[in-house]
């Protein structure tokens, strides 16, 4: 968020939290084909908020839509979910997403500045057909539905209740002209809750918060509160001596408040005069009540810019190898240092910690990521007419927030695929091939300690082989003369410029194949594979390294250069004589390990170095294994295990293409220098050309 | 005739430091590499280093002899006397130069000063020349030879 403005960021990000909640409950709501009472309240909170904030914020559009909406909440709450009618739910939930939309939309333009939608009538209107749809049913009569519900819904006490039971008032004066006295009047009653419960005093007026149009009653008639205590009074004083723009104040013991609903004010054309104003106070005491509920998480959680966070990591990487560098020294070489060994086994368990927390700051569920895609298919499977339910394994799977925030475009890509090529087009078709009707896609994220595994299944059609290569062959991908494994085939699917529907949809198949997932996820040192049955569904994985930062490693050497290979990659180490090794008819070498032969690939020679070991038994063979490539690579030694900080290269460097040969990053040792990381699959393909 | 010139010049020279106040000179760090003497704008130079110990990176062209840490940075290395065709020295100094978003060390044989130079003072190539990496030219005033100024935007790699 590069606006500059705190307010304006704060407004984005909220207003973006609370639309992303309203999606989840409404989401779960349409699958239920109602909303419970706690939704209701829920969204007409949430849209009470967005209301509330866009005002303040003057983006009126949003404002107006957000009020309708909550007006509309406002009679489903009222005479509960019954009041709308079986074939007006679709229409519903309809419209809610379409708020959705909206709003997303607008704050993105917000965010970049450009104009806001000013036509906002034809959704308006929607919306106002629907709830008159829905008002025509049950309130034919507006005022009794406030007197009914009104009181039992709320804890808030009822106004007629309150002035017996509240009989220790105070009036405050505002100072002339100082402009938004009823948003100074709710600021005083936001001040008062901090030292008076809430069902200890009532205001008056009492909607302050959300009618800028009483601040004319608050200069006139001047605000009132009305405590059930004296000594809530006395400490609302203190507060109010502090508040800032309060000319005086009044205590007063008079049970009769001025006349309430008197202040009634045409809130909005749809509901009716008289009971504009009961609604809107029950509109703020719930909304306030559930901020209070909230105010405790919230203090508890700070957004903090991801980049302080980077910093962070990168000091912390530091502190980790100076530390090393500090109790490895050779200054202390031989010396006898009880009391230093033992502060730097602390400073040790310290720093280990240190560094635990810094990465886990960074870590974030998927849950986020995996929530936006119930919208995508269930918006498909309006679309598109074909039932399938979305079934989500492992949201709570903890990864970088780097990765969260790059792989929702792939994981998307592949469900809208799954949607559009996958799920068969008819139900019929799924019964035939004895399916549930209702198709299923599975979105599963699991962490296996070094690497996150995501999985996108569904039960559709899976993948037509001949289709594919035939396809890849008029695409110029394949080779018509070459037989191809099942594998390779799949894997055509991931070549780029391959897209196997002939049709354009909407949702995918735009010519962008499924390299853009591959890319995407490259991008991120992670991997995809497709498996795939016909008839019976496909699989695309997706494997992720849980953060990027740090890894495991083991150093070895190869004449005067260091390596570090990861060691989830090393499957085994091992010793061998000449004559174990097999030269191959391309003057390659293979080693046989347990039953299978590997090719070896020998890094002095890849990397053309000066020095290092020619002959096979001085040196170590590490077997190794990445994505399809399984392989032994030959070093002189191996330097030990070590857990490393993972640097990038400078782009200088990497603008000679230098990944492509294998060599991915850096990290710097204990004594300072600098060991080169190596990927175990570009660095077999640099070796074999493939 | 030639002394007119020579005073015409001389009295232009003067007259521009005068008016300009050294707003139009600029710093150049000058420094050897082989029989050349190299300057680049002062402003971009991070730091000179010496004794560091590059670590080697394969598969790069010759003249990027690898990367160094600078504390905890990465800056790669590359030798100014390959890149010009120049025999190398074994005992070399890194000049780090920033260019925007990229840091550099330049490897070279010895750092010769610090000069503030007018602008009007630097020439051109001569027309038909197929010099690369330099942008001008400089006759240095102590009469220690000529300076050619390296165009460190040259240097990054062209993609």
């Amino acid at each position: 968020m590069g606006s500059g403005n705190e307010i304006l960021d704060m407004y984005i990000y909220e207003t973006g939290t609370l639309l992303e909640q309203l999606e989840t409950i409404v989401l779960e709501a349409e699958k239920a084909d109602t909303f419970s009472q706690e939704n209701v309240n829920e969204i007409f909170r949430i849209m009470h908020t967005i209301k509330g904030s866009s005002a303040m914020m003057e983006f009126d559009t949003l404002a107006t839509v957000a009020h309708r909406i909550e007006d509309m909440f406002f009679i489903i709450r009222e005479g509960t979910m019954s009041v709308v009618h079986e074939e007006d739910r679709p229409a519903l939930f309809d419209v809610v997403f379409q708020s959705i939309d909206f709003f997303r939309n607008e704050v993105d333009k917000v965010e970049t500045g450009e104009p806001l939608d000013k036509d906002i009538d034809n959704f308006l209107s929607n919306i106002n057909t629907l709830i008159a749809k829905i008002k025509g049913e049950t309130v034919p009569d507006a005022p009794p539905a406030p007197a009914a519900g009104g009181a039992p819904v709320l804890q808030a006490p009822p106004p007629v209740a309150g002035s017996a039971s509240f009989p220790h008032a105070l009036r405050v004066n505002f100072e002339e002209g100082c402009g938004m006295e009823s948003l100074r009047a709710f600021m005083l009653v936001t001040a008062v809750r901090d030292v008076c419960s809430e069902a200890d005093f009532i205001f008056e007026p009492a909607n302050v918060e959300n009618d800028p149009s009483t601040s004319e009653t608050v200069v006139e008639q001047g605000f009132h509160m009305m405590f059930r205590n004296v000594q809530d009074r006395d400490n609302a004083i203190t507060v109010i001596k502090a508040a800032g723009s309060v000319q005086d104040y009044q205590p007063y013991d008079c049970p009769e408040p001025e006349a309430k609903p008197a202040q009634a004010v045409p809130e909005s054309p749809v509901v009716d005069h008289a009971d504009a104003a009961p609604m809107m106070r029950a509109v703020a005491a719930p909304a306030a009540a559930q901020q209070q509920q909230q105010q405790h998480p919230k203090e508890t959680l700070i957004s903090v810019n991801l980049s302080k966070l980077d910093l962070l990591s990168a000091v912390v990487g530091e502190i980790v190898i100076t530390e090393s560098m500090v109790t490895s020294s050779p200054d202390l070489k031989g010396l006898n240092l009880d009391a230093f060994s033992k502060s730097a086994r602390q400073l040790r368990k310290l720093t280990d910690e240190l560094q635990d927390v810094s990465m886990s700051l960074r870590m974030v569920p998927v849950s986020g990521t995996f929530q936006k895609m119930n919208r995508i298919v269930r918006d498909m499977t309006k679309k598109l007419n074909r039932p399938a339910k979305l079934t989500l394994i492992g949201e709570n799977t903890e990864v970088d927030k780097t990765i969260v925030d790059s792989i929702g475009d792939p994981i998307m890509h592949m469900i809208r695929n799954s949607m559009d090529h996958g799920i068969e087009e008819t139900q019929e078709e799924r019964v035939a091939a004895g399916k549930d009707p209702v198709g299923e896609i599975i979105l599963s994220a699991r962490d296996t300690g070094s690497e996150v595994i995501i999985e996108i299944i569904d039960d559709g059609r899976g993948v037509n082989d001949e289709a594919v290569l035939a396809k890849a062959i008029r695409q110029g991908i394949a080779n018509p003369d070459v037989e191809y494994s099942h594998r390779e085939i799949l894997n055509f699917l991931l070549a780029p410029g391959f897209s196997t529907n002939v049709e354009v949809t909407e949702f995918s198949g735009r010519g962008v194949g499924m390299d853009v997932v591959k890319r995407g996820v490259e991008e991120l040192g992670g991997t995809v594979s497709i498996s795939s049955e016909l008839g019976r569904g496909m699989t695309t994985t997706i494997r992720i390294p849980l953060t990027m930062a740090i890894m495991d490693g083991m150093e070895v050497a190869v004449g005067d250069s260091i390596f570090t290979i990861p060691i989830n990659n090393i499957l085994s180490t091992m010793k061998v004589a000449a004559k174990d090794v097999i030269h191959d008819s391309s003057s390659g070498e293979i080693i046989k390990c347990q039953g299978n032969f590997y090719p070896i690939v020998r890094a002095k020679d890849l990397y053309q170095l000066q020095d290092g070991f020619t002959a096979i038994e001085d040196g170590v063979l590490l077997w190794l294994e990445a994505g399809d490539y399984s392989y032994c690579l030959f070093v002189d030694e191996l330097l030990g295990q070590q857990q490393v900080v993972v640097k990038q290269l400078p782009a200088y460097v990497n603008s000679y293409n230098i990944k492509s040969y294998g060599i991915n990053g850096c990290t710097l040792r204990s004594d300072g220098s600098i060991s080169l990381i190596l990927d175990v699959a570009s660095l077999y393909s640099a070796a074999r050309g493939v | 005739m030639n002394d007119d010139i020579m005073f015409v010049r001389e009295d232009q020279l003067e007259a521009l430091n005068a008016v300009d106040d050294g707003v139009d000179s600029q710093k150049y760090l000058i420094f050897m590499a082989g029989h050349l003497k190299l300057g680049v704008v002062a402003e971009y130079v991070v730091e000179i280093l010496n004794n560091q110990i590059i670590t080697y990176l394969p598969m790069l062209p010759d003249f990027i002899r690898g990367i160094i840490n600078m504390r905890g940075q990465m800056i790669p290395i590359l030798d100014i006397r390959a890149r010009l065709g120049l025999p190398s020295q074994a005992d070399s100094l890194v000049v780090v130069i920033n260019l925007g978003d990229i840091q550099l060390g330049i490897l070279v044989d010895a750092v010769d000063q610090m000069l503030d130079i007018p602008k009007a003072n630097i020439h051109p190539l001569p027309a038909n020349s197929t010099q690369t990496l330099v942008s001008g030219m400089c006759s240095l005033p102590d009469g220690s030879g000529t300076m050619m100024v390296l165009d460190c935007e040259q240097l990054m790699p062209d993609d």
